[in-house]
């Protein structure tokens, strides 16, 4: 195992070194020089995020046809057959590497949907849909959350009814990444109101441009729009589109949610990473004059202990993935790392800079970090809130018992619900 | 130096694992805390004669297995699991790692193959009343005497002062801090038992009046060797805290599975599902900072000073993090004499204020990192 996988490596490189430049050092900064944007979500006008999104989808189409392009996946739909490990090993080498940012096909589309589709869609769908994926031709979105259904999906109430050879839809998803660049989308519905939740839920594959799917942005906290919301009127899906059985949803949302990952080592990429890097929170302390002021240097020390103490987590992670070892709770416990620590660097910063922090004087690399402590809330909520990943640890890791409750018993219909379906007042 | 591969590195924890559930139950550490010495002789010598251990790190040249801090790291977590009473962090990481530092062939042939063959313990006398481990704050004083040097001061916080065979006393010369032997039975020396929070593991004020004692390593240079010794200390400190923190885990995970209130195992409810889920993120960091930073240590990394302090840092903070949470996760037997949890938080807190507590490391991690 551990020489194929030397051997993958070695053929990861020299596909990169064929297409790509060495990442430069983004720690590496002089205070005053270059871009001091602290941007986590985009706030990228549409032409620019269009022209994004065609970067991504060359480098994907790049990727297919070296052989990179689906490494899970069967050779029948463009697949390369190989295991979970030489992907995550693929991203590792890859985030050495100054690539355009894939996240857009790969977060959700290919790396949750195409797996779902693949178990669980019928085989007109696969051939239709898993070769367009992959090759960055179709991009794919998720319609899960919806307004009464964040923590517990399962509650969704989202209503297909059966009408002939298909099924109406009506209902509404919200902070749906990625819906309007979309040509499909993986639909849960409720299609049985009277059995528990989680057994009267079909999925859908719902192509975005049919009638009645109106896709709109959603302005979140920090002014930009980075996610949507996912109106479905009287949409009419076949049911040759359906995923799994009739009220089987749930165990096709399962397959979705198992395979969503947290990147190893991905901390060090992106522009936030610099949020981190002592250098420069040292320099922006010396640029406030705050640098010999003790209890700030007691938080900084403690800020970087965390982010260092988690930069070593990942870099266990990626050695025993080297070593053929599937990385265990260390990956959730990085993705809580990864939000907290970023919370408290903003914090620690906007606590620096003072009044800097509340207006802009002008002044370099100072009141640019609000739009880090703007965005930082979001961390502790998408991809699973910090209290869902808590509850996840602490009863797959440590075996600790489920809250025992009553929702997974009763007719859904029953159940106490705070949805927007309930027919409250326009 | 010797590597191990990853089942090497089990096979070692295993064996000590194994050896450690005979020799240090709750029973025996208990006993050996009201002891004197507070330890079992027989178990020290069992642990040098069946498993090497007081070898483990020493080079071959001096006796020794010549296995680096990955390996010693493995050995530290399962003491520190069990809270072992011996005088194996004294000698095997304070007394070897400063013989290692000191640059001084003639002293480590003199005193490594007797610690290796488990026959001489070790300690270093580095702090005194204030409890700081910066050479440059010590006063006790060393001069010229005959060929050799008599000391005259006093020092506190010393590990095994009042056992150790070998006692590494830092002194001021004209020229600056500097190293020197002490034998515990040298004229002038007295030591005795400090009350500590911590019977585990003992601490001694020596009084010296004019003992005679041999430089090791060029005079003015202990600053040098205990930045370095401070390092590698760090990190074998590290990896005990972050077996003891693993041990705290375990304790709440299982009392929380198997103790009902209204009904319920007390582990269903989130307030102290999410505690538990907390105690492992730590536990989680602290044993990555501790392997990370051996690994760097053994491969002669540049960065392994700043990671070195980031364990220490992140390991005292976690241990003492969850042997508090322990406490409250166990609820009122937790606060019991006859339940181990203040074992662990006495333990806890005694390991994270030995070389100076948050303030001094969290000051040691930005100098490390030129801030």
């Amino acid at each position: 195992m551990e020489q194929d996988l030397q051997a993958f490596t070695a053929e990861v490189r020299a596909f990169l070194d064929r297409h790509a430049a060495k990442a430069p050092d983004r720690t590496a900064f002089t205070w005053g020089e270059g871009d001091d944007s602290m941007a986590y979500f985009s706030a990228e006008t549409p032409e620019v995020e269009r022209r994004r999104v065609q970067q991504a989808r060359d480098w994907q189409r790049t990727r297919h046809q070296n052989g990179f392009g689906w490494i899970t996946g069967p050779a029948r739909y463009g697949g390369r057959d190989l295991t979970p490990i030489h992907d995550l090993l693929y991203d590792a080498v890859e985030a050495e590497y100054d690539v355009p940012d894939t996240g857009t096909l790969s977060v959700v589309g290919l790396g949750m949907i195409g797996p779902t589709i693949l178990a669980h869609g019928r085989e007109h769908i696969k051939d239709r849909w898993l070769p367009a994926m992959y090759r960055g031709d179709a991009l794919a979105c998720q319609l899960f959350s919806e307004p009464g259904a964040g923590s517990d999906l399962a509650g969704l109430e989202t209503r297909a009814v059966r009408d002939g050879d298909g099924w109406i839809v009506n209902g509404q998803k919200v902070w749906t990444s990625v819906a309007h660049h979309s040509q499909i989308g993986l639909l849960l519905t409720r299609t049985d109101p009277d059995a528990p939740k989680h057994r009267g839920i079909t999925a859908f594959l719902v192509p975005m441009d049919a009638p009645g799917v109106e896709v709109r942005p959603l302005r979140q906290m920090t002014g930009g729009a980075d996610f949507n919301e996912v109106f479905l009127t009287d949409v009419r899906i076949p049911d040759d589109h359906r995923l799994g059985e009739v009220d089987g949803g749930w165990t096709v949302a399962l397959t979705t949610l198992m395979n969503e990952r947290a990147t190893v080592g991905s901390e060090g990429s992106g522009p936030v990473a610099a949020a981190l890097s002592p250098q420069r929170l040292a320099a922006l302390m010396r640029a406030t004059w705050t640098w010999d002021d003790r209890a700030l240097r007691a938080r900084l020390a403690e800020l970087l202990v965390d982010a260092m103490a988690t930069g070593h987590l990942n870099a266990l992670a990626s050695r025993k993935l080297r070593a053929g070892i599937t990385p265990g709770p260390e990956r959730s416990v990085s993705k809580l790392m990864y939000g907290r620590n970023l919370t408290r660097a903003a914090h620690f910063v906007a606590d620096v800079l003072g009044p800097r922090a509340i207006a802009d004087t002008g002044q370099w690399g100072t009141y640019a970090w609000s739009e880090l402590l703007l965005a930082t809330p979001a961390l502790r909520i998408l991809g699973g809130t910090e209290e869902i990943m808590k509850n996840i640890l602490a009863e797959r890791v440590l075996g600790l018992p489920k809250e025992p409750g009553v929702d997974t018993r009763s007719p859904f219909r029953e159940l106490r619900r705070s949805g927007a379906g309930q027919g409250g007042t326009e | 130096m010797s590597v191990s591969t990853d089942s090497e590195l089990e096979e070692l924890r295993a064996a000590v694992r194994g050896f450690l559930d005979a020799k240090s139950s709750e029973e025996a550490v208990r006993k050996a805390m009201d002891s004197t010495p507070r330890f079992d002789p027989l178990v020290w010598t069992q642990l040098a004669d069946q498993l090497r251990l007081p070898a483990l790190t020493i080079p071959e040249e001096y006796g020794g297995d010549g296995f680096g801090l990955v390996e010693l790291g493995v050995v530290l977590e399962e003491m520190g699991r069990v809270l072992l009473c011996a005088p194996f962090f004294s000698t095997v990481v304070l007394g070897v790692r400063t013989l290692l530092a000191c640059g001084d062939h003639e002293a480590r042939a003199r005193w490594l193959p007797g610690i290796a063959a488990g026959r001489v313990t070790a300690t270093l006398a580095a702090a005194e009343d204030s409890g700081s481990w910066d050479a440059a704050m010590v006063s006790t004083r060393a001069v010229p005497s005959g060929e050799g040097w008599t000391l005259t001061g006093r020092k506190s916080f010393v590990v095994d002062g009042t056992t150790a065979d070998l006692i590494l006393v830092v002194a001021r010369t004209t020229a600056g801090p500097s190293l020197f032997a002490v034998d515990r039975g040298a004229p002038g020396l007295s030591a005795e038992p400090m009350d500590a929070l911590d019977a585990t593991r003992a601490l001694a004020r020596l009084n010296l009046e004019a003992v005679p004692a041999r430089l090791v390593g060029g005079e003015g240079l202990a600053g040098r060797t205990m930045s370095q010794v401070l390092d590698t200390a760090s990190v074998a400190l590290g990896a005990e805290q972050a077996g003891g923190a693993r041990r705290c885990l375990e304790a709440s995970a299982e009392y929380a599975r198997n103790r009902y209130q209204f009904g319920r195992p007390i582990g269903s409810f989130q307030a102290v599902k999410h505690m538990c889920a907390d105690m492992l993120v730590q536990v989680e960091l602290a044993e990555a900072t501790a392997r990370e930073a051996a690994r760097l240590a053994d491969e002669g990394g540049p960065e392994f000073p700043v990671a070195a302090a980031t364990a220490h840092a992140c390991c005292s903070r976690a241990f003492v993090f969850t042997a508090l949470e322990n406490i409250q996760v166990h609820g009122g037997i937790g606060f019991t004499w006859e339940h181990p949890a203040h074992l662990y938080f006495r333990r806890a807190k005694s390991s994270q204020l030995l070389f100076g507590g948050p303030a001094v490391y969290h000051e040691r991690l930005l100098d490390r990192l030129g801030i």
